[in-house]
């Protein structure tokens, strides 16, 4: 038999003016299970805890309720004030009488039946509570971070440098990601690599962090704290314990491939390294190019390297890791947008490029040494158009969302175009100039005053006519149709995610949104945590974002990790779903309806009238439920119940409330 | 007929001879004419007491079931009793290959009393077996089928009282006998929830609350999972039209949520074990 | 005809078929409310919390998600006396457990046209997406679904005898 108490709060006034507090406590005495009753004026007041616990001790209480505030405010104050007592801190229920009964009402006689009505309810239900115990989980104190970006970059660092070890996973053969292509970055003007170089130099040489280039994760096995990876390490077909990263095995490769690097721009070898600066600073043999793989000869650079470090026979290797926390940095991709924008001559036109190719030629480090000619002639171009929102802000066509780093690049590459060139003219078809951000505003005016022509307006169509492009728009300011003609058209196309954040997704349960990215928890109060425990969000993984934001939400999610891992060990949620084995037929139904992935089936030796037969059982993970119940509603033979809100739990409550 | 039950009892001779099965499960002639029943063989010497005519009404689909060993079960199939296999390899219940099936495309069952076609019959959208490993027979061509929800387009266009009347009237009736659950394919939970007193789902008083709270909460447990065998109305020794209720679920998926036909294969998800984000909604 | 009818028709025999204004004594209904714990049951906190005023016959039954809600529990509620049932949960896309509430949207949708197959006046059983934000909404479905009971009247359709 219980021996319940319940506690009565007057919450000062705010209780007992809508309710009669002396009623609901002498009605409580009534309830079964109750033997114990008391009134407080603020039950949650250092005295009013005294309070329980000394009538714990003189009454021999084994559970409590609580008719208070609502459980979303003192629930946890009390379990914590349980946990020094001989009462389990989930031998408890409250009965929200403030915000759901005494804010609400005017009149004290509805109040107070309705007040005793909730108290009743919460006595019936703690009648059924049993103890809860949290437990303890091992965690597993290295992270992986997918994707070298300069998000997964920084994440990486700041976990390593809080002396944890990471693993950075990169599928390009160098990290960098798209901020090691740009040429300048706005408001500063700082050059990028500058700023770039130095983080992926020590990222590649930090002793907590591990590098795996051309790597992708293949397989993603449990929770939080101990995740089990399996990483596909993709076959580089040289040896990078002997290679030295000369390049001479580069120079000597007879097979030229466009570089993707360079978007295009230039060609680069079979034998590669992406870009000069790569880190590491070694080459890998790109093998659906190289003759040796295609032909089944040349074989040139094994010939000539001197330290023997060419392997033809190499093969994929896949490494099975673990890890506590996991931060997903994919980053983000462009639109493509020549499926999508036939006016524009949907990529026929040689001379109509997109931003990241205008970074490549611009940049100082780029095919052309900074000079900006024009990709089919070399010529230098003398006007150049921009067009803004090509793909963002077009629901129509492209994506409903806004890019947000557009109108930052765009007044940045105005601004080259018309510093570098001189006597050149520059015009900007944008819908909206949208410059939030620190000095961002200041630099678009400075834009402005270098000479930069903005038209309100979206470009319409593109055409050539003898050796330009013809840009037809309207000026949506004055009204009327406008003609430019250009040398040189840029595009500042739309950020969409990368492919394999889809795969990355899946493999983690992180849902995604409409357009594709990541969502993360909440996207106020938990923008960098996702739904799945342990799985951090950085960069534009999450969404479209400029360096500045990228980097700020690395370091959020790295310090989360780091948070993470400076518990010694995890506390589990004790609230989550149980089986009851005995009733469990094995059909799986709870399996798909779990968001969590933390149901599956396990086929278990069973004694069934006398005779030994095989059977699946539903089995429930405890590091990944986290006790939403909705496997409870789908099995129909209630095999799966939710412990804290059982079926017998609820049912009790229901029949209370119709006494 | 003759020949199908010819045909039936040579192959079942053949397949426990050479040890494909282990044993055969098909029917028997019953005690009166007309009558048959459920029948499981183990040896050839059971062979010719394997019967088929237009008398065979039981559905075989959830007697394999029970045997969760290894053994090798054959099982005579027609389109009733084919899509409850399916439901049950659906259901994680039984493995495909411990099943050999014997497909009858089927031409409808008798009542033994009236010699009339059974109602589940004359409803019947799938004669042909959906799944077999060997054919005994033609396959039929399907014929059409009056609105099997006629009836349940009466019932909805009567007013809520009159609705709760005729459903009072019925489940009044009902002696919670169960013998609509323990005959139905669709109910493969080890313990029902009826039987779960202790949970408090479903009390013992003899009440029509109870028997609506009975009656309604196992339909909808069997729901768009049913079907459509017929089986629970032919054995409620009350005749209650059961099958109003099943049909209202069914027509109600098919509404919101596309056509789903219960046991037509093994893999489609049922309606309500996924969702689509624009889903249907009536409420907000 | 239920009781109260019968207790009221009487009456007004008596009176020679004289309107009676006065309902039996004052009859409150009694409404139970699943709600998940992360928006509709916020969702009331916050209504509290801006001491909205709405009618007091409505008991909140606090549970993690609305993919928690067992039809059952709806049946068992009428049947145990309850003149009707809420099921309240976030809107779809808000869940907190990501999917939850689009199982019980499905499930829900299908149980309500059952329910009202047997009978049951729409009214009786409702379902509404409330966050936690939207105290107002709260606060008007509350009086709304408490106006149309109380117009019906008590529930006797699938009520145990003697409740």
């Amino acid at each position: 038999m219980s021996r319940t108490g319940v506690f009565v709060c007057h919450c000062g006034t705010n209780i007992a003016a809508t309710v009669d507090v002396d009623k609901v406590a002498e009605a409580a005495k009534d309830f079964p299970g109750v033997v114990f009753v008391e009134q407080n004026k603020y039950m949650c007041s250092e005295p009013g805890q005294q309070a329980v616990k000394q009538a714990i001790e003189e009454h021999g209480l084994d559970r409590i309720v609580i008719a208070s505030c609502s459980p979303r405010m003192h629930e946890l104050t009390f379990r914590k004030m349980l946990t020094d007592t001989s009462v389990n801190p989930y031998m408890l229920e409250i009965a929200n009488i403030r915000e759901q009964c005494s804010w609400v009402h005017k009149d004290k006689g509805e109040g107070t039946d309705k007040a005793i009505d909730l108290a009743r309810m919460a006595a019936a239900k703690v009648d059924r509570n049993t103890p809860l115990y949290t437990s303890e989980i091992p965690l597993t104190k290295r992270a992986l971070v997918i994707g070298a970006g300069i998000a997964g970059i920084q994440a990486a660092l700041d976990i390593a440098d809080a002396g944890y070890p990471v693993t950075l996973v990169e599928k390009e053969p160098s990290i960098g990601g798209r901020m090691i292509m740009l040429d300048k970055t706005f408001p500063t003007m700082d050059c990028s690599a500058c700023i770039c170089s130095p983080k992926m130099n020590e990222a590649g040489a930090h002793p907590n962090i591990e590098l795996r280039t051309v790597s992708e994760v293949e397989e993603v096995t449990g929770y939080i704290g101990n995740f089990t990876v399996t990483i596909r390490q993709k076959a580089k077909y040289i040896d990078y314990d002997k290679c030295t990263g000369c390049g001479l095995c580069e120079v000597k490769c007879p097979s030229k491939v466009t570089s993707e690097f360079d978007r295009g721009l230039t060609q680069r070898r079979a034998v590669y390294k992406p870009f000069p600066q790569a880190v590491p600073s070694k080459p890998v043999i790109d093998a659906t190019n190289c003759r040796k793989f295609t032909e089944d000869r040349c074989g040139v650079c094994q010939k000539i390297c001197t330290v023997d470090a060419i392997d033809f026979e190499e093969q994929d290797k896949l490494v099975k890791q673990e890890f506590g926390a996991v931060v997903v940095a994919t980053g983000y991709d462009l639109i493509d947008w020549g499926k999508l924008y036939g006016e524009y001559g949907g990529g026929a036109y040689p001379d109509v490029i997109d931003a990241l190719t205008f970074e490549r030629l611009v940049n100082a480090s780029g095919p052309t040494e900074g000079h900006i000619v024009r990709p089919s002639d070399g010529k230098e171009p003398k006007s150049c158009v921009m067009i803004k929102c090509v793909g963002s802000r077009d629901p129509h066509k492209g994506k409903a969302y806004c890019s947000r780093a557009c109108c930052m690049y765009g007044a940045k590459h105005a601004h080259q175009f018309l510093e570098k060139i001189e006597g050149s003219e520059c015009y900007v078809f944008y819908m909206d100039v949208r410059t939030p951000g620190k000095g961002y505003d200041e630099f678009y005016m400075k834009t402005l005053e270098d000479g930069a022509t903005y038209i309100r307006g979206r470009v319409a169509k593109i055409y050539p006519e003898n050796g330009h492009y013809v840009c037809v728009g309207e000026d949506t300011l004055s009204g009327k149709i406008v003609k430019v003609n250009a040398d040189l058209v840029v595009l500042d196309t739309a950020m969409v995610p990368q492919e394999s954040a889809g795969e990355i997704g899946r493999l983690f349960g992180v849902s995604r949104d409409q357009d594709g990215w990541l969502n993360e928890a909440h996207p106020k109060l938990r923008p960098v945590e996702t739904n799945t425990a342990g799985v951090y969000l950085a960069g534009t993984a999450q969404g479209p974002k400029d360096i500045p934001d990228s980097v700020a939400q690395a370091s959020a999610a790295a310090s989360k990790v780091i948070g993470l891992f400076n518990h010694k060990a995890l506390e589990s949620n004790p609230m989550i779903s149980f089986v009851n084995e005995v009733n469990c037929r094995g059909c799986g139904d709870c399996v798909g309806v779990c968001p969590y992935g933390a149901i599956t089936l396990e086929t278990v030796e069973r004694r069934e009238n006398s005779v030994k037969v095989m059977r699946d059982i539903a089995n429930i993970n405890s590091g990944l439920c986290q006790g939403c119940g909705a496997c409870t509603s789908a099995c129909y033979s209630s095999a799966l119940d939710l412990k804290g809100f059982t079926n017998e739990q609820i049912l009790q409550e229901v029949d209370a409330l119709c006494l | 007929m003759a020949n199908t039950q010819e045909t039936l009892r040579e192959r079942a001779r053949i397949l426990l001879e050479d040890g494909t099965l282990d044993y055969l499960i098909g029917w028997e002639a019953g005690r009166f004419e007309g009558q048959t029943t459920p029948l499981i063989i183990r040896t050839v010497a059971d062979v010719d007491r394997l019967i088929y005519n237009e008398y065979c009404v039981h559905l075989l689909a959830k007697y394999p079931l029970a045997d969760k060993t290894t053994k090798k079960i054959g099982v005579v199939v027609r389109g009733c009793d084919a899509r409850g296999i399916n439901l049950a390899l659906k259901d994680g219940q039984i493995e495909r290959d411990r099943l050999y099936l014997l497909g009858i495309p089927c031409q409808g069952m008798k009542d033994a009393q009236t010699g009339e076609e059974l109602k589940k019959c004359r409803e019947c959208t799938h004669r042909n077996p959906v799944v077999y490993d060997e054919l005994l027979g033609d396959l039929l061509e399907q014929s059409a089928v009056a609105d099997r929800f006629a009836e349940v387009n009466r019932i909805e266009s009567l007013s809520a009282d009159e609705r709760y009347d005729y459903w009072a009237d019925v489940f009044s009736r009902c002696i919670r006998c169960k013998a609509c659950r323990d005959v139905c394919p669709t109910c493969t939970c080890k313990e029902c929830f009826t039987d779960q007193a202790a949970k408090g789902w479903q009390g013992k008083e003899t009440s029509l609350a109870e028997n609506q709270n009975y009656g309604i909460t196992r339909m909808f447990h069997s729901g768009e999972r049913c079907l459509e065998c017929g089986e629970c109305e032919r054995v409620c020794p009350k005749g209650l039209p059961l099958m109003q209720l099943n049909r209202k679920v069914i027509k109600d998926v098919h509404e919101l949520f596309g056509e789903y036909i219960a046991g037509i294969d093994d893999c489609t998800p049922s309606p309500l074990d996924h969702y689509q984000l624009d889903d249907v909604e009536e409420f907000m | 005809m239920s009781l109260e009818q019968e207790t009221l028709n009487a009456v007004q025999e008596n009176q020679g078929g004289a309107v009676v204004q006065e309902a039996p004594e004052a009859w409150k209904p009694k409404i139970l409310a699943f709600t998940c714990n992360w928006c509709t049951y916020a969702g009331a906190d916050l209504a509290g919390l801006n001491r909205m005023k709405y009618p007091a016959d409505v008991r909140l039954l606090r549970l993690p998600c609305s993919g928690r809600v067992n039809p059952q529990f709806v049946l068992h509620a009428f049947q145990k006396g309850c003149d009707g049932v809420l099921v309240c949960g976030c809107h779809p896309g808000d869940c907190h457990y990501s999917t939850g509430n689009y199982f019980t949207r499905r499930r829900m949708l299908l149980y309500r046209r059952y329910l009202e197959y047997f009978g049951i006046e729409p009214e009786r059983f409702q379902i509404r997406w409330i966050s936690g934000s939207e105290a107002g909404k709260f606060r008007d479905t509350v009086v709304d679904t408490c106006e149309a009971i109380t117009k019906l009247g008590p529930n006797h359709k699938f009520r145990e005898e003697g409740r």
